[in-house]
């Protein structure tokens, strides 16, 4: 268990012997747009990036924390509990993109009527307590085929942490899962009764149907841009680039080519809301 | 020279070997301490209540290469007698390279030609037994029993063709017809080499990832009670190799027990492979004899 960490320690250790090279850690939400970006810099700029997803949003917070790398990826904002742990490092949250859940299920169930869901009921078919549609509304019975997102994924995540709070408190449950947009597109638009959580983008209306979520006093808010936008649309994360301090230098040129439309083209492309689709 | 250099190769293969289940057994301790034999024999997989038991996905891993075993045997058999006792010798090797490429093709293109096709073929052909979607266990083993094919048919007809023609001379000689000759000399003759070519089968269907990955459904935790029951067939499941091709193996990485517990999956899936690998290899070594 030991050999692997020092392994990997080693790994970063060794670049910091040539200069200028930009290394950056974090989420894998963020890591997909950011890799393409770091490949074309390496090819048009002859930039030397390391870009690597060690722990998530929390491996970017504490390597950028412990100054091992000058960019960190985070789709959650730095917690006041990470600022304290690193009270020398000043976090500059750089906001590239927004990823939005939509809850999505198949065409003959969005025939049979269910456009929308509460939280409430959410819970209750993720815990099983609910397993056909007719007890959510639909006009007739057909059983629910829940496709999870597999955990660790960031999907996943927000979904979790949407409907219980805090991911970890999520209870474990034995559901056939699914990786990949595209898994989880093709597999719910091909099975009846199906429900999944899909990054909203990906949710195209023909195939696969985004549910609006209902609150409690009755108000459907469905994931459409504005709502995202306006965040009346509860399962939405934004997806941070994170340096200490301003960036200067290659940080500077990373960062500017991710808010460059070119680099705004790549957040879109992996299935994220541009600035420009935030109103920024 | 030569043979101090093929000891000395023959040395690093094997301590290449040792070294590996050696790094699989110390990374995996941590779950065997915290479950002991639970780890093999427990039903439920909870990784945040740290609760590791592989039964099911060891029942998952067995069931899809049966399932593919069963249906791929008799039509390999079939067609490798095609191949080696009727095909002239010319049409023969054209076949059988076709059909080792058939072999080499990625396995993600299968898994991708199990979902274009498989998934929705199965979900509909099953429709009245009720399957919730068509990532089934069924599916898995039928996309496999096409994967190992080749594997089957090619080795069988090697088996075939091992067996000495003034055999079959002598057969047709004693007034024999083809048929029976087929059935009573060259099968008998090459019971052991075909017991071979099953088994590498059965270790290529054992240790398939990304295939079965794609149309399995990875579902945990599910093992029926009658373990030959069909419906349980037409369920997701998970197999050990679908679990450590998921996300889970990230989760994993710095918790030392969960790792154990992936590390440990990967000892299982070595273990039965290397088995099975060997008794293949041990069995038709013996038919030379």
């Amino acid at each position: 268990m030991k050999i692997l960490p020092s392994l990997l320690a080693l790994l970063v250790v060794t670049p910091t012997l040539f200069a200028e090279t930009l290394k950056i850690n974090g989420s894998t939400t963020v890591n997909l747009p950011a890799a393409e970006a770091a490949e074309i810099l390496r090819v048009e700029q002859k930039m030397d990036i390391q870009i690597d997803t060690q722990g998530g949003s929390s491996g970017g917070i504490s390597m950028l924390g412990d100054g091992l790398i000058q960019i960190g990826m985070a789709s959650k904002p730095v917690s006041d509990d990470d600022r304290a742990k690193f009270p020398k490092v000043k976090f500059d949250e750089i906001h590239v993109g927004q990823d939005a859940v939509a809850i999505i299920v198949s065409k003959d169930v969005w025939d049979s009527g269910v456009h929308a869901l509460t939280k409430q009921q959410i819970q209750e078919i993720y815990e099983s307590k609910i397993t056909n549609w007719k007890d959510v509304g639909a006009k007739k019975s057909i059983r629910i085929a829940f496709f999870n997102k597999e955990p660790g994924r960031g999907t996943w995540e927000v979904f979790a942490h949407w409907v219980y709070g805090d991911p970890k408190k999520a209870p474990q449950v034995s559901f056939p899962e699914v990786g990949g947009n595209e898994e989880t597109r093709n597999k719910v638009s091909s099975t009846r009764g199906a429900l999944s959580q899909l990054s909203s983008s990906w949710a195209d209306g023909k195939k696969v149907f985004a549910l609006g979520i209902k609150g409690d006093d009755g108000k459907v808010v469905d994931p459409t841009n504005e709502n995202i936008a306006n965040k009346s649309y509860p399962l939405s994360r934004p997806l941070f680039l994170l340096t200490n301090g301003e960036p200067t230098g290659a940080a500077r040129t990373f960062v500017d080519f991710m808010l460059s439309d070119r680099g705004q083209e790549l957040v879109k492309k992996h299935g994220y809301m541009r600035l420009k689709d935030l109103g920024k | 020279m030569t043979r101090a250099l093929s000891w000395f190769f023959s040395f690093v293969a094997l301590g290449a070997v040792t070294l590996l289940v050696g790094v699989f057994v110390w990374q995996s301790l941590p779950v065997w301490h915290h479950e002991g034999w639970h780890y093999i024999t427990g039903t439920k997989w909870f990784f945040r209540q740290k609760e590791f038991g592989t039964l099911p996905m060891i029942y998952g891993t067995v069931i899809v290469a049966l399932i593919a075993l069963v249906l791929a045997a008799p039509l390999g058999f079939g067609a490798a007698i095609f191949t080696a006792e009727y095909l002239p010798r010319r049409v023969r090797l054209a076949v059988k390279v076709l059909i080792e490429l058939l072999a080499g093709v990625p396995s993600v293109v299968y898994g991708l030609l199990g979902i274009l096709l498989l998934r929705d073929w199965i979900y509909n052909l099953f429709e009245k037994f009720e399957p919730l979607s068509g990532d089934t266990l069924l599916t898995a083993g039928v996309l496999l029993a096409v994967m190992i094919l080749p594997t089957i048919v090619t080795l069988s007809d090697d088996a075939l063709r091992g067996v000495s023609s003034a055999q079959r001379r002598a057969a047709r000689g004693l007034g024999l017809t083809h048929a029976e000759t087929v059935l009573s000399i060259a099968l008998p003759q090459a019971k052991r080499g075909l017991g071979a070519a099953l088994l590498l089968a059965l270790g290529r269907a054992l240790g398939e990832t990304i295939a079965v990955f794609l149309v399995v459904g990875r579902q945990d935790n599910n093992l029926p009670e009658h373990v030959f029951s069909l419906r349980a067939w037409l369920d997701a499941g998970q197999t050990i190799t679908s679990k450590l091709g998921g996300s889970e193996t990230n989760i994993a990485y710095g918790d030392h027990v969960h790792w154990g517990a992936m590390v440990g999956l990967a000892l299982l899936l070595l273990i039965m492979t290397g088995t099975v690998t060997l008794l293949g290899t041990g069995f038709g070594k013996r038919s030379d004899a």
